[in-house]
């Protein structure tokens, strides 16, 4: 008979004491389980979304963590919006053109020039020298002040050379299911955050279902949308279905549902990322909803659109005024630049050392603004919108915030769940210690039959490690159920499904001990080696075992047979 | 089999004095012999079946199991030698109750230089008439039961020598007569020499040898005047 089988055996007798004190292995060796892999699997999804493809993000002056959480990772308040001009600044000569032709201040200058050429054609008249005179005065100031403006409309962006893209996006506002609580952000942005932006490590977007909306759709206009596969699967929407967005935070003041119906295109396939819990807009369908058209600063002599209304007529060239637009027809309307904001730009940056320099130079100019002229700008922006824009680095931010909160908050969790399992550990010692006086007789009939010290102590060790072992499997087992049963909150909040077979990511380890180590080639080997810390929870709880199984160990080890037989 | 010269044994007490348990000139126990031990409680003899399986160390003198002085062994090597030399039976049959009847007869062999053989602990059961009862725990079986899986167990090692302490003093007078004639006919078996300490006279009377522990024990003599 082995150590093994008398071992199991001690364990059975002592059947309903083993089972608790294995369950409370378990319990905490659940909680580390849960804890390493969702926490590491979390952090995983936060690296690679910090590298989806892009170097920079522009966006309102505040926090740059908070500017990199609401773009990158969906999470918390976007901090305040930038002028559409900074999209515009890194476009190339076509967009940017047509963007400029559909702005109020071209078209107030559009008007000009039409009053000019009546002007022409009235000094061109027989027999008006005098008003031709006036007219040809009017023309060319009009042309000095504005022909810097209008050549520039259709230029390259200031920042347009130096960058692959730039991907704008807007965020605010939210879709509540209907007859439920849940809501996810909704973020509007055009067709290029498919194209152009990957999924970490260069990987597209896939549709589970549908296609992405173009910017300008020839089915839906400009009001598609794209869901996240935890919306659709949460929502249960189809591709062809319609639903509305929220203004705000759903129960927050001022939130209500917008009136403007947006039609699924697509839906996308499950990416792990927070992009599963978004609503992707169409941006410019996005902008024709009334609470998103921006107010412009008073001028004179100059057609402003304040409100959808104006905005229609003026857009729409056949359209005699006061004749009320369909909303067929309204869906065709684009706004103009001055009354379009952004919430950030995911800018990938041209950087053909690939030393990520360029993205630091460019950081200074951008900040700097020096956007006003690209239009008569103070016309239609206040002057300090010129300025309002910062420019971080997500992957910089996103080390910050890991350096800062999320790695702390690890191994204050890792700290409190490994103190559970000691505790659990404490309890195997509680429980072998209150059997020993039962044990010590029994210990002694074995030495009388011929058992060594060592054996017995072995048999004690042996215990010791197999009710840890049990409590690890089932801990662990009980760890990965927990994790498949938090998926879908964890989910929701991060974007990042937990799976049952998904492993704690690899890690260096063994780095806390770098200050023990020393400075040998094995030490730095061993501090940079990785591995996923779930593969050290077996070693850890025989350790834990042993170093529990010790003290009755040696208590067994030093019974005294003569009188422990007598008892 | 079994030599004891001048044996003696004393206990430390708690203020330092030593209280001498045993003194004895001389103990011997051939091969195949069968003995009973009688005497008074308090006269050493359990310390005198300690002192021959090893489990405590005499203060002085020898003692030779099969030829092989153990006095001067390690605890280790004693433990080694009692598992393959020494059988044992308790008073109070000290079965582990974890075990079943099978597996406790085993447990004898687990710890001795041999191989646990489940064949010759299912030999063993079915000669003391548990041949039915293997897979039965200690606390399934009656008392008379329970002693013949102590028998079985201490014979399970093939010993040299099978020390009886009081086998039948927890069993009823009904079943008494058969745990002694179960334990001598199964060491006449097995040639296994036997030394049975025992109170009860009717079972002593039964042995060709019958010693008498407080009449050889000079420390127990001294204090009656025997010696």
């Amino acid at each position: 008979m082995s150590i093994l089988k008398i071992a199991w055996r001690s364990i059975q007798h002592r059947g309903l004491g083993s089972l608790l004190t294995v369950i409370s292995m378990a319990l905490g060796v659940m909680m580390v389980v849960s804890v390493l892999s969702i926490n590491g699997l979390v952090s995983r999804s936060f690296r690679n979304n910090s590298s989806f493809g892009y170097d920079l993000i522009v966006g309102a002056r505040g926090g740059g963590t908070q500017l990199t959480l609401s773009s990158v990772f969906f999470l918390g308040r976007a901090i305040e919006t930038i002028p559409y001009e900074y999209y515009l600044a890194f476009c190339d000569k076509e967009t940017r053109s047509k963007e400029f032709r559909n702005s109020i201040a071209y078209r107030g200058n559009e008007e000009q020039f039409r009053a000019l050429e009546a002007l022409n054609a009235v000094r061109m008249a027989p027999g008006s020298a005098g008003w031709g005179a006036i007219a040809e005065g009017l023309a060319t100031d009009f042309l000095n002040r504005h022909q810097t403006a209008f050549m520039q409309i259709d230029e390259r962006g200031l920042f347009s050379n130096y960058v692959n893209f730039a991907v704008p996006i807007l965020l605010g506002d939210t879709y509540q299911i209907e007859n439920s609580d849940a809501y996810f952000k909704v973020c509007a942005t055009n067709r290029d955050y498919f194209d152009k932006l990957t999924l970490g490590e260069g990987k597209k977007f896939e549709l589970a279902s549908g296609r992405f909306f173009d910017n300008d759709d020839s089915e839906v206009g400009y009001f598609g949308c794209v869901m996240g596969a935890l919306v659709a699967k949460t929502s249960g929407k189809k591709v062809g279905d319609q639903i509305k967005v929220t203004h705000g935070i759903p129960g927050e003041s001022g939130a209500h549902i917008h009136d403007q119906l947006f039609t699924i295109t697509g839906i996308l396939a499950p990416t792990g990322t927070p992009n599963d819990r978004v609503v992707f807009a169409n941006m410019e369908g996005f902008y024709l909803i009334n609470d998103h058209v921006k107010p412009v600063v008073e001028s004179t002599g100059i057609n402003l659109r304040p409100d959808r209304d104006e905005a229609k007529s003026l857009a729409d060239e056949g359209t005699k005024p006061g004749v009320e637009l369909s909303d067929e027809e309204l869906s065709t309307v684009r706004l103009p630049v001055e009354q379009r904001e952004l919430t950030a730009l995911l800018v990938s940056v041209f950087d053909e050392e690939g030393f990520g320099l360029a993205a630091q130079y460019l950081q200074q100019p951008i900040e700097q603004g020096n956007l006003a002229s690209t239009l008569n700008w103070s016309k239609f922006r206040p002057l300090q919108a010129q300025t309002s824009a910062q420019c971080v680095n997500p992957v910089q931010e996103v080390m910050r915030l890991f350096v800062y909160f999320v790695e702390p908050a690890k191994w204050i969790l890792l700290a409190l769940t490994t103190l559970i399992c000691v505790v659990s550990g404490l309890s195997i010692l509680v429980g072998i210690y209150n059997s020993m006086s039962q044990r010590q007789h029994e210990i002694a009939v074995m030495r009388a039959l011929g058992a060594r010290r060592s054996h017995v102590m072995l048999i004690m060790l042996t215990e010791a490690i197999m009710l840890a072992l049990a409590g690890g499997l089932i801990g662990w087992l009980g760890g990965r159920a927990l994790n498949v049963a938090l998926s879908p909150i964890v989910e929701r909040q991060t974007g990042v499904p937990v799976r049952f077979w998904d492993f704690a990511p690899a890690e260096p380890v063994f780095a806390v001990l770098s200050p023990l180590l020393g400075n040998s080639d094995f030490a730095s080997r061993l501090v940079k080696f990785q591995m996923s810390p779930e593969l050290l929870l077996i070693p850890g709880l025989i350790i834990l075992a042993v170093l529990v199984g010790v003290y009755p160990a040696i208590s067994a080890y030093r019974t005294d047979v003569a009188k422990s037989l007598g008892k | 089999m079994l030599e004891l010269k001048n044996v003696k044994k004393a206990f430390i007490q708690p203020d330092g004095s030593k209280t001498p348990i045993l003194d004895l000139p001389e103990y011997n126990l051939k091969a195949g012999e069968q003995a009973a031990l009688i005497g008074p409680s308090g006269c050493g003899k359990t310390t005198l079946l300690h002192i021959i399986a090893g489990i405590v160390r005499p203060t002085s003198g020898s003692v030779k199991i099969d030829g092989v002085e153990i006095t001067k062994f390690s605890e280790a090597t004693r433990d080694r030698l009692r598992a393959n030399k020494v059988g044992y039976v308790f008073q109070t049959f000290n079965l582990l109750p974890a075990f079943s009847a099978l597996e406790n007869v085993m447990l004898g062999m687990a710890f001795s230089s041999g191989r646990a053989s489940s064949t010759r602990a299912r030999e063993l059961l079915q000669r003391v008439g548990l041949g039915h009862r293997l897979s039965s725990r200690p606390k399934m079986m009656s008392v008379g039961e329970q002693q013949r899986v102590a028998v079985a167990r201490a014979l399970a090692n093939r010993p040299k020598i099978l020390l009886a302490d009081e086998p039948t003093a927890n069993v009823d007078p009904a079943n008494q007569q058969q745990v002694i004639d179960l334990i001598r006919n199964n060491c006449r078996q097995e040639g296994v020499a036997l030394l049975l300490v025992t109170h009860a006279m009717n079972v002593a009377e039964q042995f060709e040898r019958v010693d008498r522990l407080d009449e050889i024990n000079r420390v127990v003599a001294a204090a009656r005047g025997v010696a």
